[in-house]
């Protein structure tokens, strides 16, 4: 389990919020048949098991005969009866279920497609402070505990009410003198069931966080394990282990002994009313107020029947607070806005565009060619007076490369993000050919760009799928073409594997199965594919071999030739050919110009090449 | 109950009965108290409708001379036919006594079998954790983390639901039958009879059922896993995503996967409707035979109608509790594997103890290398003949080509591993006779990828020796040069690090537990790697820290750079699990080799360009 600044997960009760509930509700809207389904079986079912004891009291009665009159002739009648409500039952159940499956599987479907399309818009913003296993646990497991909730929270509530309507409906109508002698069990069976179910779910809470630490303290057992030892504290972490592992029994224990408490209760309340109804019913037997003894079964057995739906009712309720906080990150996701998007101009353009197409126009109606992109007094923070850039100012121009250099941290990669539209400045303006790029479509802005980066990451499939992520209709010749260009054809022909070698090899997850120099190669060659009038690399320094490295340096530069290109650079070779070299430093630009230029100031410039070009030495002497 | 689990071949069952009888020391009262109090409470349960049946049968019903003897006692224990008939609440006191009696027999049954059963997991999970630290280093490596972590979390849940509920559930669906069974039949065969006779089909039904379905929820989970792998393999590409503005591509892959997901699982929904609307189907069979051989029997004037509501009621107590019990057992499969996978880390060697009383640790720390050799596997050995010597007090500094066997050099000092041939001595004792804990103390180690726990900044150094005050920590944090940056922080000193708190930079890291070794004031320091995100002037700064502190330790330095390498008194160049060359850096400049070839790119620059290099003065920021 991954932690972080969102993730821990809140283990203290909170009231149930039913206007959230509601809106969880709503999206089983599109499934109206399978909640139908639902609610009638539930309240039929009930309908069926309030009128067993009856029926069952019918055929006592005809059977022992004890009201006097022979009536072992209705006995095949009233079993036939039995035998059919039976059937019925059991085909209730059947069809319930599969209700049950529809709606839970069908909202799950809906809310893991509103969630994964809602991730595809959201700005970078919202990832960088999220960790990716917290969203894909939003999409996968919170989604499952939400919807698999809602049929069965459907199905208890009409069977459940409609159990104790029923009951009581029966026992006074056919009795009420009785029918009040046994409902007296129902209130300290609601009161004892509230008590103890809130208790319990305040212990299983207290339990589920226990057990989270002691996840925790296991990962740290096993990632540490050296470190432990270095520092020769075996036996005090034992002996933490050994708290955390006794918090976990004794919260563990006090749930089951709540339970062990609450479950004797329910039946010695069950039984009594039993009792209740045998002392009530017998005396009425003994007056002959004409109650029979098959009548006198059936409210003992209503007596047995109350406490199942008062507890199927208050799991629900748990059931609810539980799944609660799922329901409302699911809920948060989904209605998250896109924080950076189209404003209202720039949609109507489009969709002018759309309706009456103009030659020769961009989709977002502007123009479609690109000659210059300027970045004026442009700042930035990702939090709020924390500022990570500051008046940066430059202009771009197809055919020149501008190489950004600093230390991590320095705004390199916030710039990229900014020319990028991941984020959108918080000071100052971007303009491409003068026109705030603001007044210009996301999608078609967007779509400019061919973005390389540092730590490559392929998607789980083949060497052509990844290829052809740069450009989805590209043929075979094509994606062999530009692997080609990069120099990444010879290593791909000579993959194999039993599932499938050259193009069709599997790179696994993130391409886990190939080196990251040849990572680096294909996400060069997707983004060749892409063929984007905008190039944004972000470079890494090792990964791949100096041999290849030099390969590749003249097709990139083929490719960079008539482009914009910004590269944030860490190789020397690359930043001794950029145009305009800019060296940040916490956010500002504190030198600029060519190489040579920057050279011969002797500056940090150079001192930061001279210390990046022992680096290199030392490492290639050493790998 | 042995079952074929996957590929894995089946565990054997004595293994797993043993392992469980050893798990159970220390509670086995407790499970036969709950085991005992299971049998009585099922017991006094069956009481309650047996005070029923005789009121109706002695007291109400037209023929109390057909009433059986056993109604008789219960009527009699009441005080006899004329005395219930008056007070009709006595029977409700006696049922309201006998289900109080019952309750807390259940109570003690749960509390004992909880009790038991969760004192039992707390066992197994402090034998796993103590288990894994204790290791022996190449079992260690040997291990996949993720599964270790899985088998001491599922692996004990699994263990412990198994323990405290289903063993409980089969045995009191047993208990339950095999109480009821004798009192029905004494009762009357034929009803008792009619009340059994589905039993076995109703287990069996469930018990074949959920073997056969098994197959299926292994589908379905690995549906899960794409799924879930799917939107990860999305989320980390996010921004290759974006690069290519390909989120509506995205969201087409994503369609089929998730549809995938929701038939197998609507399958499993579909699977389960049949099971239990089948097997509600075969238990109201099994009442309806009760209800209507009773009819006839009660026509026939051969029963009363107090047994009658006897047994429906008693079917009423076992059925459900023997249905389930099918299903349980069909799952006890799940249990024994994962007792067994349990018992496997259990039962891996840890590092062993010295044999006879240790050597006391000498305060000389000089070290001794003699004759080393390793490997991992047979075929590739990692050191080859290292022969080495250093002396007390002594800097040497250690550089190779990536796995020349640098690291695992060290490792042998720590013991982590034991050299096939050869050893090493600290101050001239052999350290295989020395007790781990002492060695470990007294030689410092500092990692290239330090782990940190998941506390503060000043309890993570503390780790090094507990009882130091916060002067001496500051004065180890100021030498590590990572004081003012964690003065820098929010909290300070008190900043949570590790997987629960701030991430950290690799620098950080490395800085902190320098920190850390230099307060255990150890009289040997390694550095392994352990500069290696630290930028060049820090990095001189710490070097400098820790040699005016010479003389208190000797220190050897794993180190890739140059600038790190000309601190040390002598220099060891190690290739292909060999030593090349060592001496000073004077002696190795001007000698043909690794070190010389890392001297030119260095001269290089100076010759190119007289004025002095100062490098990477201002990074640290």
């Amino acid at each position: 389990m991954s932690e972080g600044m969102f993730e821990e997960e809140d283990f203290t009760p909170r009231q149930v919020d039913w206007r959230l509930w509601r809106r969880i509700l709503g999206h089983l809207k599109p499934h109206p048949r399978a909640v139908i389904t639902m609610t009638g079986c539930g309240a039929i079912l009930a309908g069926v098991e309030v009128c067993l004891p009856l029926v069952t009291a019918r055929i006592i009665d005809a059977a022992s005969g004890l009201d006097g009159r022979e009536r072992a002739s209705e006995i095949p009648g009233w079993g036939m009866l039995y035998g059919v409500m039976l059937a019925i039952f059991a085909l209730l159940v059947l069809l319930f279920i599969r209700a049950a499956g529809t709606l839970a599987t069908g909202v799950a479907f809906d809310l893991r497609n509103g969630c994964f399309r809602r991730l595809q818009a959201l700005p970078f913003g919202f990832f960088d402070v999220r960790s990716t296993g917290w969203l894909v646990a939003r999409v996968t497991s919170d989604v499952t505990k939400v919807t698999g909730l809602l049929p069965w929270l459907l199905l208890d509530v009409f069977w459940g009410t409609s159990m104790l309507v029923g009951i009581l409906i029966a026992m006074f109508s056919v009795e009420p003198g009785l029918g009040l002698a046994v409902s007296i069990i129902v209130p300290p069976l609601a009161l004892s069931t509230w008590w103890f179910k809130r208790r319990m779910l305040l212990s299983s809470r207290r339990m589920r966080r226990a057990n989270s630490r002691l996840t925790a303290a296991y990962n740290e057992t096993i990632a540490g394990v050296r470190t432990t030892r270095m520092l020769a504290r075996e036996e005090d972490a034992a002996a933490e282990f050994h708290e955390i592992s006794g918090e976990m029994r004794s919260w563990s224990v006090r749930n089951a002994l709540q339970s062990a408490v609450y479950l004797p209760i329910v039946m010695s309340l069950g039984s009594i009313g039993v009792g209740l109804a045998l002392w009530a019913g017998g005396v009425r037997v003994q007056e002959s107020t004409g109650l029979t003894l098959g009548t006198l079964i059936a409210f003992m057995q209503y007596a047995m029947l109350f406490s199942q739906p008062i507890q199927e009712l208050a799991q629900r309720f748990v059931d609810l607070q539980n799944a609660q906080a799922a329901a409302e990150r699911v809920q948060e996701l989904l209605d998250e806005a896109p924080a950076i998007r189209d404003s209202e101009e720039v949609l109507a353009a489009i969709e002018r565009q759309a309706a009456t197409p103009v030659e020769g126009r961009a989709p977002d109606g502007g123009d479609p060619e690109i000659d210059t992109v300027r970045f004026d007094g442009v700042g930035h923070w990702y939090v709020e007076g924390e500022r990570v850039l500051e008046d940066v100012s430059f202009e771009l121009r197809p055919g020149t490369t501008l190489a950004l250099v600093g230390h991590t941290g320095s705004g390199k990669t916030t710039i990229a993000g900014l020319l990028a539209r991941w984020y959108e400045p918080t000071e100052g303006r971007i303009l491409v050919d003068g026109v705030e790029y603001r007044e210009r479509g996301l999608d078609w802005w967007q779509s400019r760009f061919g973005v390389v980066q540092q730590v490559p990451h392929l998607f789980t499939g083949t060497i052509r799928d990844n290829v052809r992520y740069g450009r989805l209709d590209a043929t075979d010749d094509e994606v062999r073409q530009v692997l080609q260009r990069v120099h990444a054809l010879d290593f791909v022909e000579r993959l194999e594997a039993p599932d499938g070698g050259d193009l069709d090899f599997q790179v696994g997850e993130g391409g886990e199965r190939l080196s990251i120099g040849q990572r680096q190669l294909i996400s060069l060659a997707r983004a060749f594919l892409a063929d984007p009038p905008i190039f944004i690399m972000d470079e890494a320094t090792s990964s791949v071999d100096a041999e290849t490295e030099a390969s590749i340096q003249d097709a990139v530069e083929s490719i960079l030739a008539d482009r914009i290109s910004v590269v944030i650079a860490h190789r020397l070779s690359t930043i001794r050919r950029a145009d305009q070299i800019l060296l940040l430093d916490r956010g500002r630009v504190v030198e600029r110009g060519s190489h040579e230029e920057l050279m011969a100031i002797d500056g940090r410039y150079r001192r930061l090449y001279l210390d990046q070009f022992v680096d290199e030495e030392e490492r290639r002497l050493l790998s | 109950m042995s079952d074929h689990h996957d590929s894995k071949p089946t565990p054997s069952r004595s293994r797993i009965f043993r392992g469980m009888w050893s798990l159970m020391e220390g509670d086995r009262l407790r499970y036969g108290l709950a085991l005992a109090s299971l049998l009585a409470a099922a017991g006094m349960l069956y009481l309650v409708p047996l005070v029923p049946q005789a009121v109706i049968d002695v007291v109400l019903g037209g023929e109390p001379e057909k009433a059986s003897g056993l109604s008789w006692q219960v009527v009699d224990l009441l005080g006899g036919r004329e005395r219930v008939a008056d007070a009709l609440w006595l029977p409700l006191l006696l049922i309201t006594a006998i289900a109080t009696v019952a309750g807390v027999f259940t109570y003690g049954r749960q509390r004992w079998s909880a009790i038991a059963s969760q004192n039992t997991a707390r066992r197994i999970r402090d034998r796993l954790q103590d288990r894994i630290q204790r290791l022996d280093m190449r079992s260690y490596d040997r291990l996949d983390r993720g599964d270790l972590l899985q088998r001491c979390t599922s692996d004990v849940d699994t263990t412990q639901v198994f323990l405290s509920t289903q063993v409980v559930e089969v045995g009191r669906a047993i208990v339950m039958l095999a109480v009821a069974i004798p009192i029905m039949f004494v009762i009357d065969w034929r009803m008792a009879t009619a009340a059994v006779w589905l039993l076995p089909l109703i287990t069996g039904f469930s018990f074949f059922y959920f073997k056969k379905v098994r197959a299926l929820f292994k589908d379905k989970d690995e549906a899960e896993g794409r799924l879930t792998a799917a939107v990860n393999d999305n989320l980390v590409g996010i921004r290759v995503v974006r690069a290519f503005n390909r989120q509506d591509h995205e969201i087409e892959r994503f369609r089929p996967r998730n549809d995938d997901h929701r038939r197998l699982d609507a399958r499993l929904y579909t699977v389960f409707s049949t099971f239990w609307s089948l097997s509600d189907l075969l238990c109201f069979m099994q009442q309806a035979s009760v209800v209507l051989v009773g009819a006839w029997l009660l026509a026939d004037g051969r029963i009363l109608v107090g047994e009658f509501y006897f047994f429906f009621a008693a079917v009423g107590m076992y059925l459900w509790p023997v249905r389930m019990a099918g299903r349980i057992v069909a799952e006890f499969g799940k249990a024994t594997v994962a007792i067994d996978r349990i018992e496997e880390i259990l039962e891996l060697p840890v590092e062993t103890e010295v044999e006879s009383e240790p050597e006391r640790i000498p305060d000389d720390g000089s070290i001794s290398f003699r004759g080393i050799g390793f490997a991992h596997t047979p075929d590739q050995p990692v050191l080859d003949g290292i022969d080495l010597e250093i002396a007390d007090g002594e800097t040497v500094a250690i550089v190779g080509p990536s796995g020349c066997g640098k690291s695992t050099l060290v490792q042998l000092l720590l013991r982590f591993y034991e050299p096939d041939t050869g050893h090493v001595e600290i101050g001239g004792v052999d350290i295989r006779t020395l007790d781990r804990h002492d060695l470990r103390t007294r030689v410092a180690t500092v990692l290239q990828q330090p782990f940190l726990f998941s506390r503060t900044i000043r309890e993570n150094i503390l780790l090094a020796d507990p009882g130091a005050d916060h002067a001496s920590i500051e004065i180890a944090a100021g030498e590590a040069c990572i004081h003012d940056s964690i003065q820098r922080f929010d909290s300070g000193y008190e900043t949570m690090v590790g997987e629960r708190g701030l991430t950290l930079s690799g620098g950080q890291r490395q800085r902190i537990a320098i920190a850390q070794a230099l307060l255990q004031k150890p009289s040997i320091l390694v550095l392994d790697d352990a500069l290696s995100a630290v930028d060049t002037g820090t990095e001189r700064s710490i070097l400098e820290a820790i040699r005016s502190r010479r003389g208190r330790h000797t220190t050897v330095v794993i180190a890739h750079r140059l600038s790190t390498l000309r601190e040390a008194d002598r220099i060891v160049v190690m290739s292909g699990g060999r030593i090349e060359a060592s001496g000073t850096h004077a002696e190795l400049r001007d000698r043909p080799g690794l070190y010389r070839r890392l001297w030119d790119i260095q001269s290089s620059l100076e010759a190119d360009d007289d004025r002095p290099l100062r490098r990477g003065e201002e990074a640290s920021s």
